[in-house]
């Protein structure tokens, strides 16, 4: 391997890369602003508003004790609650959202009998109606011990690592860092290596006494370079939160993430670093089997969204169906996520065994991944 | 001096000739492209591939370039059996395509393919486009550049290093008739200086600046001499009569 060649090669993809504009933005500012999007929505969704109608059955003095307690329960839970005149009118109210749930108390409500008490959802939601159904039911069971003259034992949560009341975004920070960086590194590599080839300059550079390895070499380099600039500045815009203060009539606003990190940025960085070496090679790879620029985005949903769904990113491993479970060992991302969320949540260093096994696995597909991505740049080219 | 790279001898067996192909036979699976075969090319001159497109001209330089293995024979370049990856760095290979990088600069591109030859002179990267008349251009991107200008830069890419071997795949096709002329001044330029030419070609017009001939039809040579050689063997003026009437022999003889 001749390292002028080689130097060559790095030169001439970083050049070209700076000047590539649309590929600098998809680089540098995607993972921003669709990580600051996710973030927004995350955090500023944990507050569900509630809006509850409360409707009986029966007029019974029985129902409306009940019914006044519950309100007094549910309104002192931070939740909207209304009086709906019949069922029918609560379950329109429903229909119309002008509440969120009704709580349908039956005729024949009384204490000491066994009666139901319905809650009634739009239905178009499973996981907001989940998180309704646990608030309003706490609500209900702490009304009815009250009416009893009892009072049910208070709960606390607390956790081994953070705090229970901990950012929301925490836990997906490190997944979505690692996925994105995966994500953009494997398009920009694939569509400029398919360019090499189906532009002719791939032939022509076979007819140079350049070699396959120093090719492979110099693109691993060249978008090494990239990838790393584009895992410092995402690291750091998900890390830091620069308060900038309130200017005129514009509020305060914080720049970055500001995601807490128990671990190591430093150690963060080379995960991600070595996943994104590996994203290079693999876009090289699957651009072989590529014949437009097209095909390349195609690849996404046969080779990413697989990994994104098995890898930890939005579902637990741990609650993935067994049959799936083993798959995830053959996930480069899911090494990824999981050596980051060790180093973000856990503070693990390179002490810890896990993230000892999650480098050296993320190095060797790196190696493995570039090995095959010089298989594929045969002399044989078109 | 053509380059800072060790290039093996050449071996004495394959004599003074510049390119020798022995028995040559390429296939792609049931196709044969290639079909046998056996020539010497001498140093220091223009020799023209000419045949109908799929004749198997591409695939015969690719042959003696390296870039595909022979099902059968052996080709030499320089004396030395290809496909050699330092040999390479003594010969110049210009595309079909331009097989240039859209996003560099003209300068950058003849620079970046200088290198791969082991050129680390610009002196010597600035006479390879000034040779083709883009000194001018060396600043522009090359994306922008207009068709003709594209295809001189390819052409400098191919001779950045000096190679004493030059193969030009259909150089000419979409060059208009001026360019055309200066493109036939620069290979002669060359030939003069001992570079040793293969252009290969569908075009009949472009034949008489070469020095030899080699008509090639359906991967076999089916004729070979100068362009006043070839029209008298055949008792015609006209070279493309001539062609036909040696195509119609071979496929009687055969």
């Amino acid at each position: 391997m001749s390292p002028r060649r080689v130097r060559a090669l790095v030169r001439r993809v970083t050049v070209e890369l700076r000047r590539d504009r649309p590929s600098l933005a998809l680089l540098f500012i995607a993972p921003i602003v669709v990580t600051g999007l996710f973030t927004f929505i995350l955090r500023d969704a944990s507050g569900p508003n509630l809006r509850v109608a409360i409707a009986s059955g029966g007029s019974g003095p029985a129902a409306a004790l009940i019914s006044g307690r519950l309100d007094g329960a549910l309104t002192g839970a931070g939740m909207t609650v209304t009086q709906a005149a019949s069922v029918d009118a609560a379950r329109s109210a429903v229909q119309d959202g002008s509440a969120s749930i009704a709580i349908l108390l039956p005729a024949d409500l009384a204490p000491g009998k066994g009666s139901t008490i319905t809650l009634l959802t739009k239905g178009l939601d499973p996981s907001g109606d989940a998180g309704q159904l646990a608030a309003v039911s706490q609500a209900i069971l702490g009304g009815i011990a009250s009416s009893m003259g009892t009072a049910l034992p208070s709960l606390a949560h607390q956790t081994v690592y953070g705090t229970p009341s901990s950012d929301p975004m925490a836990p997906f920070a490190p997944a979505i860092v690692a996925f994105f960086v995966y994500f953009f590194v494997y398009l920009l590599t694939g569509v400029s290596f398919l360019r090499e080839r189906t532009g002719g300059t791939l032939e022509r550079l076979m007819a140079t006494p350049v070699t396959r390895g120093e090719v492979v070499t110099g693109y691993i380099l060249g978008f090494g370079l990239f990838a790393m600039l584009q895992v410092a500045i995402l690291l750091t815009w998900a890390l830091v939160a620069i308060r900038v203060p309130a200017i005129g009539p514009l509020p305060d606003v914080a720049i970055g993430l500001g995601i807490a990190v128990a671990g190591s940025p430093l150690l963060a960085f080379l995960v991600v670093l070595l996943l994104a070496l590996g994203a290079v090679s693999l876009g090289i790879f699957l651009s072989t089997f590529a014949r437009t620029e097209l095909q390349v985005i195609q690849f996404i949903p046969v080779v990413l969204v697989p990994q994104f769904l098995l890898s930890g990113v939005l579902f637990s491993v741990d609650s993935l169906p067994s049959v799936l479970q083993p798959l995830v060992h053959f996930m480069p991302l899911a090494y990824a996520v999981d050596a980051l969320r060790e180093i973000f949540i856990r503070g693990a260093d390179l002490s810890v065994a896990d993230v000892q096994l999650d480098i050296a696995v993320l190095a060797a597909v790196a190696v493995l991944f570039a090995a095959v991505a010089f298989r594929t740049i045969r002399r044989d080219v078109v | 001096m053509v380059n800072s790279n060790p290039v093996p001898p050449p071996t004495p067996d394959a004599g003074e000739a510049a390119i020798r192909a022995v028995g040559l036979v390429k296939r792609f699976g049931p196709v044969v492209a290639v079909d046998g075969m056996t020539f010497d090319l001498a140093p220091g001159r223009i020799y023209g591939l000419l045949g109908p497109n799929g004749s198997g001209k591409t695939t015969l330089i690719r042959l003696l370039t390296g870039m595909t293995r022979a099902t059968e024979g052996t080709a030499h370049v320089l004396g030395v059996r290809m496909p050699d990856r330092a040999n390479l760095a003594r010969i110049g290979y210009m595309t079909q395509g331009d097989g240039v990088y859209p996003a560099l600069t003209a300068g950058e591109n003849a620079q970046f393919f200088g290198a791969a030859y082991g050129v680390e002179d610009a002196a010597q990267v600035d006479e390879a486009l000034r040779l083709v008349e883009l000194a001018d251009r060396a600043k522009t991107i090359a994306g922008t550049l207009s068709g003709g200008q594209r295809r001189r830069l390819s052409l400098a890419c191919a001779l950045v290093h000096k190679p004493p071997v030059l193969f030009l795949d259909e150089p000419t096709v979409g060059v208009d008739p001026l360019l055309r002329v200066q493109f036939w001044g620069h290979f002669r330029q060359l030939a003069d200086a001992g570079t040793t030419i293969v252009v290969s070609s569908h075009v009949m017009d472009e034949a008489d600046r070469c020095d030899e001939l080699l008509f090639v039809r359906a991967g076999k040579v089916i004729a070979r001499g100068s362009g006043g050689q070839l029209r008298a063997e055949a008792g015609t003026d006209d070279l493309e009569a001539a062609f036909l009437r040696f195509s119609g022999e071979t496929a009687v003889a055969a």
